[in-house]
């Protein structure tokens, strides 16, 4: 049985990630609720992650940490869901663009914090912010246009990079204003797809204050 | 087999070049390398030849290009099973997986304050609260480790694994700056700096002539 620590829906993004490709492929498992910014959060994630942070799966009385080494967790232990593009080459390109994202974007990640509950409206980025959000444009260009000739995903169908590159989504969508034409559309795809209806119904039920409106 | 080609940064500096070279170095896997020095006028466009990504490093094989140091070690494991690049233990495995992908996405403050820099003589510096949480950060997952998986070797999975390959430019740090603070920490660290592969790098970095003055810690 797999149980994944998660945090708050509205704002942890990384949360987000391996949620999203456990329910995507219908792999059952216990979602535990750490609530985050609390006083008792940091005792809280020692006694179930590793790391004190979120996310860690727990499995076979093993614990994973960290949403890219859940994601290869799970693409190894259930190959049948094909968590990676099947292709060598889009595969090989997947996991760039993925780790790309999980060592990257700090700018990003930080002037368009994610929000679920924020009310969509265009915030302009930094400099530097600006150029990490043209380099993320590409990014998702090269892959529509190289490997995505199946499907409305990164790679045609959806794989762990679209799991990456999910709540960088929903801050294009909360915070991008208008959006070129393709970009809208890959936004749209990820936005459509039952399992981040699922999670953002559920943010949006959150009652706690965190974050506030003016993160 | 298409030959492997990696682009890498200045040995002395670059400490996400010497991550896949290293596992490569140690897989005793074949492979031509070209260094561009960072930080110089045509470094940009040196860069842009070989990665669309405009980084460094980033790995040629055929028509395919990897970058991003995790997703070329992950790469090579992948094409490569023979060399096991990943601990073969299923537990070990996603054990090794999470301590790489921590180092990939963490440790900023150590990163800043402490940058690698293979020739600097070892001194220490002042180490702000957040650096010193790094520190000991590391330390467990060390310790944590070779605890645990470490029996057959001296390595934090008894052999060299791509885990090693992740924290060996921490290691090289906690050697010019000092930082270790138990014994099992640093006879780890005097592991990674004592094997074939990065002895040659070490070489190679002293050599170099180029400076990056914000690299240059006092």
């Amino acid at each position: 049985m797999f149980e994944l620590f998660i945090g708050n829906k509205c704002f942890s993004s990384w949360s987000l990630r391996p949620w999203l490709a456990l329910k995507h492929h219908g792999i059952p498992f216990a979602e535990k609720f750490v609530r985050l910014r609390q006083p008792d959060t940091a005792a809280r994630l020692q006694e179930v992650s590793p790391s004190g942070r979120v996310p860690v799966l727990h499995h076979d009385g093993r614990r994973i940490w960290d949403t890219l080494a859940i994601l290869e967790y799970l693409a190894e232990l259930c190959p049948e869901k094909k968590v990676w593009p099947e292709d060598r080459v889009a595969r090989a390109m997947a996991r760039s663009v993925s780790a790309e994202m999980h060592s990257s974007f700090a700018d990003v990640r930080n002037e368009w914090a994610m929000n679920l509950r924020r009310p969509k409206s265009h915030k302009p980025l930094s400099d530097s912010g600006r150029k990490q959000a043209a380099r993320i444009e590409q990014i998702w260009r090269d892959c529509r246009v190289q490997h995505g000739a199946g499907g409305p995903f990164l790679f045609g169908g959806f794989t762990a990079a679209d799991a990456m590159y999910a709540p960088v989504v929903t801050r294009f969508d909360t915070y991008g204003g208008e959006l070129a034409p393709d970009i809208r559309s890959y936004v749209d795809a990820v936005l459509a797809l039952p399992a981040m209806k699922e999670w953002y119904a559920a943010a949006a039920a959150e009652t706690y204050p965190e974050p506030y409106p003016d993160e | 087999m298409s030959t492997l080609h990696l682009i890498i940064g200045n040995k002395n500096y670059s400490s996400w070049s010497l991550r896949p070279w290293l596992a490569m170095t140690m897989a005793g896997l074949p492979f031509r390398e070209t260094v561009i020095p960072l930080y110089a006028p045509d470094t940009k466009a040196a860069i842009a030849e070989h990665s669309g990504a405009g980084r460094v490093p980033v790995l040629h094989h055929g028509k395919m290009v990897i970058w991003d140091s995790l997703a070329i070690l992950e790469y090579l494991a992948e094409t490569f099973p023979e060399k096991k690049l990943w601990p073969a233990g299923k537990t070990a495995r996603a054990a090794a997986r999470s301590v790489a992908n921590e180092m990939h996405s963490g440790f900023s403050a150590l990163r800043n304050a402490c940058p690698m820099n293979i020739r600097r003589p070892p001194k220490p510096v002042p180490l702000a609260d957040p650096v010193k949480a790094d520190i000991a950060r590391v330390e467990t997952i060390w310790r944590e480790c070779r605890k645990k998986f470490g029996k057959g070797g001296p390595f934090l999975f008894g052999k060299f694994s791509i885990a090693d390959a992740m924290y060996a430019p921490v290691a090289s740090r906690f050697s010019t700056y000092l930082l270790a603070t138990g014994d099992d920490t640093r006879a780890y660290v005097t592991t990674i700096l004592g094997t074939s592969a990065f002895k040659p790098w070490q070489e190679a970095a002293m050599k170099e002539s180029w400076i990056i003055p914000a690299d240059e810690v006092d």
